[in-house]
């Protein structure tokens, strides 16, 4: 009888504890991000510097230039005359694209632009016009997480009126 | 008229033995009472609820000591729901945050704080971890906290560590929901 007081005594001394359970779900999905970044060469001619390089909402300002003598402002540009009547500013930048938890090997670039060019003037990407009804393709098999360069070029005739030219260029990766 | 005077005053004194036998009578009216004899054990315990933090996702029974907590879709570079914040990507793994509340109530008891402790109730599915307040979750009981107050809602981080690989090669299944039981104790201290 002493006993079983102890042992009613030792219960309630003991500390007290309450249990919860939280339950949680979750979907994983697949993903891939895009991000354009300065060229190691960047600075030099031809590789002028990005704005706000790392994400994927960048700028590029290729400064200004002139048919005549081929002038340019800015040093980070190549400048060409294409043709006698046809100059080409250009400057390369990198693309990168990251995937998670995707057995996709590899992906497909493209590139559309927004608004339609004046006359006389294109837009292109590797020397592919880009447009603004289609994503142009540009790349079919691109490996994830490699830096892949690419070159932005305009390309003005001697015909245009002065003005400035103003483009956003969308880059869109699809995994394969 | 002397008999009359007589037969009057017999009336009046039946009229007051009357009433005063009326009145005897009236004070005899039985009465009846009792007592309660009330006991009651107050008992000593505590107890646990989750409850939905307003920065993170809003619970599945709140207010319970089973509660649910959807993180919907979940990617490392893709939208989240409501309550999901994402506070790293990285090229091994991501994590998906949310808050919640844990309060534990007392009563009749001398604690002033209480220890939590969490486990998972299964082994973590391949490609996730999960975190309580940055502390890595097992199928052992892990602490939490030490010095939790009662009757208030308490927040904690609720971090699912993702790994980036593909489903095979040491990542997470994909496109189908995967659900984790994490179980919760309080101890008063």
């Amino acid at each position: 009888m002493v006993g079983g007081l102890l042992c009613l005594l030792a219960a309630s001394a003991g500390a007290q504890t309450s249990t919860g359970q939280l339950t949680i779900t979750m979907n994983v999905q697949s993903s891939i991000s895009l991000v354009f970044q300065n060229n190691p060469a960047v600075g030099t001619a031809g590789f002028c510097p990005l704005t706000n390089a790392g994400t994927n909402n960048v700028g590029l300002d290729l400064g200004t230039a002139q048919f005549p003598g081929s002038a340019h402002s800015a040093a980070c540009v190549n400048y060409a005359h294409i043709t006698g009547a046809l100059y080409e500013v250009s400057s390369a930048f990198d693309v990168v694209v990251t995937k998670s938890n995707s057995s996709s090997a590899n992906y497909r670039l493209a590139a559309e632009i927004s608004t339609p060019p004046p006359a006389n003037v294109a837009w292109l990407i590797n020397n592919v016009t880009l447009s603004t009804t289609t994503f142009t393709t540009l790349d079919s098999t691109d490996s994830f997480g490699s830096a892949i360069t690419k070159t932005l070029q305009v390309q003005v005739k001697n015909t245009v009126p002065a003005q400035a030219l103003q483009e956003t260029v969308t880059f869109l990766a699809t995994a394969n | 008229m002397l008999s009359k005077h007589k037969s009057i005053r017999n009336l009046a004194l039946m009229a007051l033995l009357f009433m005063a036998f009326s009145g005897a009578a009236n004070a005899q009216n039985p009465t009846a009472s009792g007592v309660i004899n009330a006991n009651l054990v107050n008992k000593n315990g505590i107890s646990i609820q989750f409850d939905t933090n307003s920065s993170g996702i809003t619970l599945g029974a709140a207010g319970t000591s089973a509660a649910t907590a959807d993180f919907g879709a979940v990617s490392a570079f893709g939208p989240l729901s409501g309550g999901v914040t994402r506070p790293s990507v990285t090229a091994g793994s991501y994590t998906v945050r949310t808050i919640f509340d844990v309060q534990v109530v007392q009563g009749g008891l001398t604690s002033l704080t209480y220890t939590l402790t969490a486990n998972l109730a299964a082994a973590a599915p391949i490609g996730l971890s999960y975190k309580v307040d940055a502390i890595t979750l097992s199928t052992a009981s892990q602490t939490i906290q030490t010095n939790g107050g009662y009757n208030t809602d308490i927040p904690h981080n609720l971090d699912l560590v993702v790994s980036t690989a593909a489903p095979g090669a040491g990542g997470p299944a994909v496109g189908t929901p995967i659900t984790t039981v994490i179980n919760f104790t309080a101890t008063a201290n």
